[in-house]
């Protein structure tokens, strides 16, 4: 069979391509992070730890961190449950205009995120609150809300309506329905969805440069504006930390729905 | 005393007292009005963004005046005129457009054999591994990637040095037009790949046996039968991607390095450059206008797709 054997080849050779594109970063910032040398080169100077000993010695970048940490925090607190909610009263009850309902609730998806970004840093600054961090993590819950509802529809639609009228019918008031039935029911939902909104948040880029001042960088500002300049690897060593937290996300996912759940058809 | 407290323990009195408290708070007679109370938190955060909408197009509407440096008070057209007519933004709008198309076709002609094999592999441990690489870059983000491209194509780069090894001088392969669009390219590829998948895992593998053993080559049976019947995917895909890399701002501002900007970048400069508020807000609602309407178009032509909220089985 050459036809199929031809036809291997061609994917594979597409499929490696792909992956080389896919992973060549990961593994070079991964690489670079160990080199013992002070600027980044090939072949690599030996292997050391340094650049983590120095990156924990740098107040500032250590201080993104944290802020990072902080705007993910509070963008998975207000969103478990804003998106709990809705996406438990989309999926269950019947919502007269649910279609511009959720027309209108995947503007965060339709508006370029650019538009997002400049509109709501109008909007925090009219205010007058930009520059602290609870906005940043307002907006990366806005605009990244439609995974979470997606998230809890998904689990909440194979909730049978029959087991709540069965706690019903035993006597339990609504809201004992609600934390014991429903809420349970959907809890794998809200891990995957609190997940890709934690994750999501600690990396954003755009709206958080938007958002920023000089005193509030994220991380991801942080990096972006050292790279400009001179690359050192301590900027490496720091980019590990998104390296392992996907790596972390990735494999909670995984065991949580499954990865494969994205390959289903609808 | 005591036996009445076993009997009836400290949590069912505190569970009573919040269900009298919920009933209180929300009569079972508002009950029809119950799933719009649920969904108000979120109809009101996505309301942010209403109303920063609202402001870029009031912002829109004023120019900028030179010489206070202040917004002017009456409303105008101007910005509009401005944008639609200068050179230098037909310039970026070209640049970028170009662009996310070129990218577009180049992410779309790697993605789908790499959702094909995904799906049509018999082994779950390459499949896994595939889905690995994929949701790996797009978890990282997209400064420590294009980080990444700095270190391996930078003049004191991975490939300058190893070429150096050989005695090639440095070459410049950063900081122009080609780079930003490889950067674009693998930033898209996870997007690309997450829309074919399930349009291809909907094809039912038996049609290809079919085509083949009605004597097809596998290149006929691609071009007659799996193509085809990919559409969809490939539509809904290529609108993402256009839509994503025409607005994209990181990789044209990283690897392009501000010779290569898009409109997203044009956007920034205006805002954090020239202060030129009004100029910038119109720049994002054309920018806005065009991408709902491309976003729309997916929508309305395939449905949300993987994102559907209607609850589709799992």
């Amino acid at each position: 069979m050459t036809g199929s054997r031809s036809k291997s080849v061609v994917i594979w050779t597409f499929v490696i391509a792909a992956l080389v594109m896919l992973s060549a970063p990961t593994i070079v910032v991964l690489g670079a992070s160990f080199t013992a040398g002070n600027i980044i080169t090939f072949p690599p100077e030996g292997l050391s730890l340094k650049w983590y000993g120095a990156i924990a010695q740098a107040s500032d970048l250590r201080q993104a961190f944290i802020r990072s940490l902080i705007v993910a925090t509070i963008c998975t607190i207000v969103s478990i449950p804003v998106g709990t909610l809705a996406g438990i009263a989309l999926a269950k009850y019947r919502v007269r205009f649910a279609r511009s309902i959720q027309i209108y609730l995947l503007l965060p998806f339709t508006i370029p995120l650019i538009g997002s970004g400049i509109g709501m840093m109008l909007v925090f600054g009219n205010m007058g609150v930009l520059g602290r961090l609870w906005p940043v993590g307002i907006a990366c819950c806005v605009i990244n809300l439609p995974f979470m509802i997606w998230a809890v529809t998904a689990s909440a639609s194979n909730l049978s309506p029959d087991l709540e009228l069965a706690a019903a019918n035993c006597g339990a008031p609504p809201l004992q329905r609600f934390l014991y039935i429903t809420l349970p029911a959907v809890l794998p939902g809200v891990i995957t969805g609190s997940l890709l909104m934690f994750i999501l948040a600690l990396n954003e880029f755009l709206v958080s440069l938007l958002l920023v001042d000089a005193r509030s960088v994220t991380l991801p500002v942080q990096i972006y504006n050292s790279i400009r300049s001179i690359i050192t690897p301590d900027l490496a060593a720091i980019s590990v930390v998104f390296i392992a937290s996907a790596a972390i996300a990735i494999a909670v996912l995984d065991r949580l729905v499954g990865l494969d759940i994205f390959l289903k058809s609808k | 005393m005591r036996r009445s407290r076993a009997a009836y323990p400290w949590t069912w009195r505190v569970m009573d007292g919040l269900e009298s408290l919920a009933a209180r708070l929300w009569p079972a007679r508002f009950e029809k009005g119950l799933p719009y109370l649920m969904l108000a938190p979120a109809v009101l955060l996505v309301g942010i963004l209403v109303l920063g909408l609202v402001q870029i197009g009031d912002s829109s509407l004023r120019v900028l005046d030179t010489s206070t440096f202040l917004m002017s008070e009456d409303l105008t057209l101007a910005n509009y005129q401005r944008a639609l007519t200068e050179s230098f933004f037909a310039t970026v709008a070209g640049r970028s457009l170009l662009g996310s198309v070129i990218v577009t076709i180049v992410t779309l002609i790697f993605a789908f054999p790499y959702a094909y094999l995904m799906v049509r592999t018999p082994s779950s441990a390459l499949r896994k591994f595939l889905l690995v690489a994929l949701f790996l870059p797009f978890f990282i983000g997209q400064v420590v990637r294009a980080y990444g491209w700095l270190i391996i194509l930078g003049n004191q780069g991975m490939v300058n040095e190893a070429l150096g090894l050989v005695g090639v001088p440095p070459m410049r392969l950063l900081y122009n037009y080609p780079a930003v669009l490889f950067g674009l390219v693998q930033y898209m590829l996870p997007f690309a790949v997450l829309m074919l998948a399930p349009a291809l895992t909907a094809i039912p593998a038996e049609l290809e046996s079919a085509a083949s053993s009605l004597g097809a080559n596998w290149l006929r049976t691609f071009r007659h039968v799996v193509l085809p019947l990919a559409r969809p995917g490939l539509v809904g895909a290529g609108l993402v991607v256009v839509t994503l890399s025409l607005t994209d701002f990181a990789i044209p501002a990283i690897l392009g390095g501000g010779s290569q900007d898009f409109i997203a970048n044009a956007i920034y400069d205006q805002f954090f450059r020239t202060s030129d508020q009004g100029m910038g807000a119109t720049l994002s609602l054309m920018l806005v206008a065009v991408g709902s309407l491309l976003v729309g178009l997916v929508f309305m032509l395939f449905g949300a797709g993987t994102l559907a909220m209607t609850g589709g089985r799992k």
